[in-house]
């Protein structure tokens, strides 16, 4: 059985030029958009005017409802455009950049106690890096998670890998992780590959742990590792943050300042050559790609080929921007092909080995798309629906041949259950 | 915007490539008779298919070469054509089509079929197979489970329990062959049998427990004919078996973490 759990999960290929430039470079982009996950809604309140020059690190909007949440500028710069959808509701800021601005302080020593932690966390800009499960998205300013869970690895197609991101971090990535510990009561599990360790044993009395994983994907993924160690419940609420973004926590508990770069891969069939790259978030992703696409029209995607979407801006947690060929829009098939094709869908799913490894081999797949499909709330609650969000369902969703529209179904049906049983 | 290979198709296919040692076998060794019984098991299924795509936007599916392949093989010898049309009708229509189509079925069409022909016509000899025929049996079953579309689950159970029972010293031999035909064209099937690791052994095991007690008890039924039987009665047991695998892991994970 131990041998069949390190072979679980699947390595999808996909095509990509290779690298031509070693290390990662540094990248501002000359524009940059806040903008809110793909799929998520979040109601407003701009605190700058258009045409406004703020500073890195500066508030430029607060969540309506919690105005203590608040997002800040990636960069310095000038606010170029604020635009809001009905109800207040964040479409996108975009702002240009103004070289030699200043960069915001904070008091990072002062944050001792849980309040005061969660106070700075909260005005720097680091509480939209963390997500919550179920359900996704940010977490309630004073809400106390069951479990935090690091993601250390990337197990997607053409993800930076993490430990890149937090060489020489050690020291702040320690930091971040004994701040972390303060605001949960459980444990603080940080999924790693094999390797050296990424931190020193007993930190925070023992209360961040170090869990090894396999380098199939999705065995790295947030879902499935929660899954697999703390699930999560309406009433456990489990958090999950990158690695990275825990060294920016760190170095700003320590400096002050929030290190606004992340490691970024740009990759995809549709590229001259691939970059890796450290960019700010919300980073222009035409500007990343500029002179390395391929000629003829294509496709830009934040995120992984498996669950990016088309996007202008990098979307706020992802890491990755995949460039694929845009595919030609040929005349619509004859109708006899239509009827033969594109009839009944969503199509039944088959039960394969392809589909349980695509869910690591970690639950009843087949169960789990069923109950997706129909619409079984309480059975698929039971199967640990819960802990997933809709990229954890992005390699099923591939390998069904993207027939069964898994990811829709599971964002129906979080949204159902918070509404009828969520406080 | 990218798109993977399991769809419904490709798992069709890839079981279709597997059945082909069994079919070619088969159709060498049956000759223009086997052929014929083929081409109107297709002709037939091929007929239902239509009428539900433009009645019910239903798209057919290669699956049906399959069904078509395994009444083929598995029905009552010299029927005539209003029997096996009428057979066939009723596995596929009842079996598959009323479902959804291939996927979306509760029992497997063939075996609906079979069950049917054999329940409704018991003056007709069941056919046999010849020794090549049989052993084709084996390289069918490892290409479906090298390419993941047989669960190997089901194989390994009714191996380990009619193993067993040989060791007991239960006399099989007689059946043997036609169990583990029935086995690799009906039991394996990938949307009829369980879907859990666990209910999948038991569904292999339960089949081959029925095919044992139906060669000690049940005199002068045909190897196939008890064979199917106890298909049957394996795939109406299926979503129970199922149903306590996903409880067992279920109350597993609770005691593990204590909640869901």
């Amino acid at each position: 059985m131990p041998a069949l759990k390190v072979r679980a999960g699947l390595t999808p290929t996909f095509p990509s030029p290779p690298q031509r430039d070693r290390g990662p470079t540094d990248v501002i982009t000359q524009e940059a958009g806040i903008r809110t996950s793909s799929g998520q809604t979040l109601r407003i309140t701009p605190l700058v005017k258009e045409d406004d020059l703020v500073a890195q690190g500066a508030p430029v909007a607060c969540l309506r409802d919690a105005p203590q949440i608040q997002f800040v500028a990636p960069m310095p710069g000038r606010i170029a455009r604020i635009s809001l959808k009905p109800g207040r509701k964040l479409s996108e800021i975009v702002m240009f950049h103004e070289a030699g601005g200043e960069v915001v302080q904070h008091d990072g020593a002062g944050a001792t106690t849980d309040h005061a932690l969660r106070d700075l966390m909260q005005s720097a800009g680091v509480w939209p890096w963390l997500r919550r499960r179920p359900f996704g998205g940010m977490p309630a300013a004073d809400e106390r998670p069951s479990a935090i869970v690091v993601m250390a690895i990337d197990t997607r197609p053409f993800a930076p890998d993490p430990r890149q991101a937090l060489a020489g971090r050690e020291e702040a990535f320690a930091h971040g992780l004994q701040a972390l510990a303060s605001l949960s009561d459980g444990p603080v599990f940080v999924c790693h590959a094999p390797g050296p360790a990424l931190f020193e044993r007993g930190l925070g009395d023992g209360q961040v742990r170090a869990e090894a994983c396999t380098p199939r994907h999705p065995q790295g993924s947030a879902g499935l590792r929660i899954h697999a160690l703390a699930p999560a419940t309406i009433e456990t609420p489990v958090w999950d943050i990158h690695a990275e973004d825990v060294a920016a926590l760190g170095d700003l508990l320590s400096t002050g300042i929030l290190p606004m770069s992340r490691l970024v891969r740009v990759a995809g069939s549709g590229l001259r050559e691939s970059r890796l790259v450290r960019a700010q978030p919300g980073a222009d992703l035409r500007e990343l790609t500029l002179r390395a696409v391929a000629p003829g029209a294509h496709v830009l995607m934040s995120g992984s080929p498996l669950d990016g979407h088309e996007a202008h801006w990098l979307a706020p947690r992802h890491r990755q921007i995949t460039v694929l060929p845009r595919p030609q829009n040929d005349k619509p098939p004859h109708w006899f092909v239509a009827a033969l094709t594109r009839s009944g869908l969503p199509k039944p799913v088959i039960p394969t080995a392809a589909l349980t490894q695509a869910f690591g081999a970690a639950l009843p797949a087949v169960a789990l798309v069923r109950a997706l499909s129909a619409g079984d709330d309480e059975m698929a609650m039971k199967l640990g629906a819960l802990s997933m969000l809709e990229e954890d369902v992005g390699l099923a969703d591939y390998v069904l041949g993207g027939q069964s529209d898994l990811a829709e179904f599971l964002r129906g049906m979080l949204d159902r259950i918070q509404t009828e049983l969520a406080p | 915007m990218m798109k993977g290979l399991w769809d419904r198709e490709t798992v069709a296919l890839m079981l279709l490539a597997a059945y082909m040692p069994l079919a070619l076998f088969w159709l060498w060794f049956g000759g223009a008779e086997a052929l014929s019984r083929l081409g109107f098991a297709l002709l037939v299924l091929a007929v239902w298919h239509l009428v539900f795509m433009i009645a019910r936007a239903q798209p057919p599916s290669f699956a049906a070469l399959i069904t078509a392949l395994a009444v083929a093989m598995l029905a009552p010898q010299d029927l005539g054509a209003i029997r096996m049309l009428l057979g066939i009708s009723f596995g596929v229509v009842m079996g598959e089509l009323v479902f959804g189509g291939w996927g979306r079925n509760v029992v497997n069409p063939a075996t609906v079929a079979l069950s049917f022909l054999g329940f409704g016509f018991p003056g007709f000899a069941w056919p046999g197979f010849d020794d090549p025929v049989v052993w084709a049996a084996i390289p069918a079953a490892l290409i479906g489970v090298a390419t993941g579309v047989m669960p190997a689950a089901v194989l390994g159970g009714a191996l380990v329990v009619g193993a067993g029972a040989v060791m007991l010293g239960v006399p099989l031999d007689a059946v043997l062959p036609a169990a583990s035909i029935v086995l690799v064209l009906l039991v394996v099937d990938p949307v009829t049998s369980a879907s859990t690791t666990l209910g999948r052994w038991i569904n292999g095991g339960l089949y081959a427990g029925l095919v044992v007690m139906f060669a000690t008890g049940w005199t002068d039924a045909a190897p196939v004919q008890l064979a199917i039987a106890a298909a049957l009665l394996t795939s109406l047991a299926t979503p129970l078996l199922d149903e306590i695998a996903v409880t067992l892991w279920i109350a597993q994970r609770r005691r593990r973490h204590g909640r869901n």
